[in-house]
């Protein structure tokens, strides 16, 4: 946290380093239910100091209910959330001392971007309040850092939302905040503005240290950004990795096809290989027994043959996709369809049929 | 003749078609409707506003003066200021309470609650003067009570008071609960977070959001409070001097043709209404700014 000559110490203070370490946060077998519907089925996760983590799912797959609950502004019906090993469940939001930051920023309306910012600092008993001058300097550096100086005396709607979302994480940010949590920061933003704070969220994150949880559903965002990615589905955690584990090395048909592009063939395992309507393709089956399977491939890992074992079948239809085309392929007796990428200059077959296979796959136990 | 040039040619000609915009209509109807529409304001509203200050001031100012400082029209002003002095503050508080209550927190029978403030909406004024007579009344249950204790509510002042905040109970509600709604918690929530308290949280946030329907909501039921006449006139016993009010005192002066006091004191409440609407219209030309804030974010 130290050894930081681009930060001035003022600043420092203003960001919060002078905290101490980032927290260690664990969630353990925490479970919701809003009435009869359960949210979250008793998840677990272990995030170390400092780590920016993105909980990424589906809507409804209880990604926000979970943040929700490491903030305090929903309680849990189960489990338990440790704080450096504290009981967190037991102290309220305001005692939690945390940063939360809003879809739609929820920024105070009737007050300006400084006293936006102010606000966690203003709002303290007397005796832990710093000083107006204090304040001041330490709102000005945060502006300074979310690179919105000179627009403290600014209304929140005389605002874009890119501008606004920086104002959010600022304000959060003044109260030194023991962990850093964001409810789809950039939901709202359109696609350019969100490309650049991502990369800019980042360098903050790198500079602040703070452990840090963002929920989002774009695969691209969570993939990009953070350290570790917690794949969500149905209030359960499908999977827990690195972004080259979660695209490379997908624990669940879940995970494989929410992440990237994909297509699903079900198959069957003979003899350690991977077989369709009885004929082997050749396709090793990477530790999946006998039995019913479901072979999974990314539309760009496949390679056209014109001999050999093969996924074959009449091409549906044909479209543009970026620099490559993309065919949707009847596949097999049980004719399913299966997307294939191929080079734009390959001309379309004349028997309107192709063949291809894998060059990477993964199979899935059905 | 090239393509380009024969395209321009033609257009001095397509401009002879006429191109409206789809939602605005030909001139003959928005004439006609514009007409109808002051014709109806003229009658109806403007007409009898100025037949109330022609009426009033038919006497000459000496007379309309003194049909205002006479002993019993007097005391109906100060009565009425009273009541309304003690009927806004507490629907001001009760209705902050119940659109807190209803925009801010699920709890059971919510939906109950929010059917019951439009109640006196809904009930004939008369009805709800009836209700306070049977409550109170020297039949009922609780008069006697009261009464043993040197407290006369019917035919007294506590009786107005509370047939005006009965009345006027669901102005301030009814402004800010929609409002407030349509907020939803996400700053509530936001403030707490930072490590406010709960009534910081009120009064930094959940308030200053709602001010201006708040400040709307207060100048209806301040127009209401002070112009109720039905339940009142159930309640009040029309005791000249001690429980008239102004709206009690003009019919008393109309039945006794005796017009151009009834409208002198009939002017003052027009005026109010005229005042409260000034008022409204100033603030809202004034921090027109602040109120689009509040309302779209």
């Amino acid at each position: 946290m130290n050894a930081r000559p681009d930060i001035r110490p003022a600043e420092a203070v203003a960001l919060g380093e002078t905290e101490g370490p980032a927290i260690r946060v664990t969630v353990e077998s925490v479970a919701k239910a809003f009435g009869d519907t359960p949210a979250l089925h008793g998840v677990s996760l272990d995030v170390a100091p400092g780590e920016l983590v993105a909980l990424l799912g589906p809507s409804g797959s209880g990604k926000t209910t979970l943040l929700r609950i490491l903030a305090g502004l929903d309680a849990p019906t189960g489990g338990r959330v440790l704080f450096d090993g504290e009981d967190a469940l037991q102290l309220t939001v305001q005692q939690r001392n945390i940063g939360f930051v809003f879809q739609h920023y929820a920024l105070f309306r009737n007050m300006t971007v400084f006293d936006n910012i102010a606000f966690g600092l203003t709002v303290r008993p007397r005796d832990r309040r710093p000083p107006k001058a204090e304040i001041r300097r330490r709102v000005l550096a945060l502006l300074d850092l979310v690179q919105l100086a000179g627009l403290e005396r600014r209304y929140p709607n005389q605002l874009s939302g890119g501008q606004r979302q920086r104002v959010a994480l600022a304000r959060a940010l003044a109260i030194e905040p023991r962990v850093l949590l964001l409810d789809e920061p950039f939901g709202a933003l359109d696609a350019q503005v969100r490309k650049d704070l991502r990369r800019w969220l980042r360098e903050i994150h790198d500079r602040t240290g703070h452990t840090t949880f963002f929920v989002t559903h774009d695969q691209d965002e969570a993939l990009e950004l953070a350290d570790r990615v917690v794949v969500m589905s149905k209030g359960r955690i499908e999977q827990v990795g690195t972004p080259d584990q979660i695209y490379d090395a997908p624990a669940s048909p879940f995970v494989f096809g929410f992440i990237g592009e994909s297509s699903f063939v079900p198959v069957e395992i003979a003899d350690g290989t991977v077989t369709l309507d009885g004929a082997s393709l050749d396709l090793a089956a990477l530790g999946a027994t006998h039995g019913k399977a479901t072979l999974g491939f990314r539309p760009h890992d496949v390679a056209i043959v014109s001999e050999g074992p093969a996924l074959s079948g009449p091409i549906l239809s044909e479209r543009r996709h970026g620099g490559m085309r993309r065919l949707e392929v009847e596949v097999g007796a049980g004719r399913h369809r299966a997307e294939i990428d191929v080079a734009v200059d390959v001309p379309r077959p004349a028997s309107g049929t192709i063949a291809f296979r894998p060059t990477k796959w993964r199979v899935f136990p059905a | 003749m090239s393509d380009a040039e024969f395209t321009t040619a033609r257009l001095p000609g397509a401009a002879a078609v006429r191109f409206r915009r789809v939602t605005t209509e030909r001139a003959p109807v928005r004439i006609a409707l514009v007409l109808v529409g002051i014709a109806f304001l003229g009658l109806f509203l403007l007409l009898p506003l100025v037949a109330v200050f022609v009426e009033a001031l038919r006497g000459g100012a000496a007379a309309y003066w003194t049909a205002l400082v006479e002993p019993d029209a007097a005391a109906a002003i100060r009565l009425t200021l009273f009541v309304a002095a003690i009927a806004v503050p507490a629907n001001l508080v009760f209705g902050i309470a119940a659109s807190w209550a209803i925009a801010k927190f699920d709890f059971r029978g919510k939906s109950l609650l929010n059917t019951l403030i439009d109640l006196p909406f809904s009930v004939s004024p008369v009805i709800s003067g009836l209700i306070y007579v049977l409550l109170f009344g020297a039949h009922s249950w609780l008069g006697p009570l009261f009464k043993s204790a040197g407290i006369q509510v019917i035919f007294a002042v506590p009786g107005i008071v509370l047939a005006t905040i009965f009345v006027t109970f669901p102005f301030v509600a009814r402004e800010l609960i929609p409002l407030m709604e349509s907020q939803g918690r996400g700053d509530e929530e936001a403030a707490l977070s930072l490590g406010a308290s709960g009534w910081q949280t009120f009064f930094r946030v959940t308030l200053p959001n709602v001010k201006w329907a708040l400040l709307y909501g207060v100048l209806l039921c301040n127009a209401r409070a002070m112009g109720e006449f039905g339940a009142v006139s159930v309640v009040s016993g029309h005791i000249r001097g001690l429980t008239n009010t102004m709206p009690l005192h003009v019919e008393i002066l109309y039945n006794e043709y005796n017009f151009a006091a009834a409208f002198a004191v009939a002017s003052l409440l027009a005026a109010l209404a005229l005042v409260t609407l000034a008022v409204k219209s100033l603030l809202e030309w004034h921090y027109a700014d602040e109120i689009a804030a509040t309302r779209k974010h």
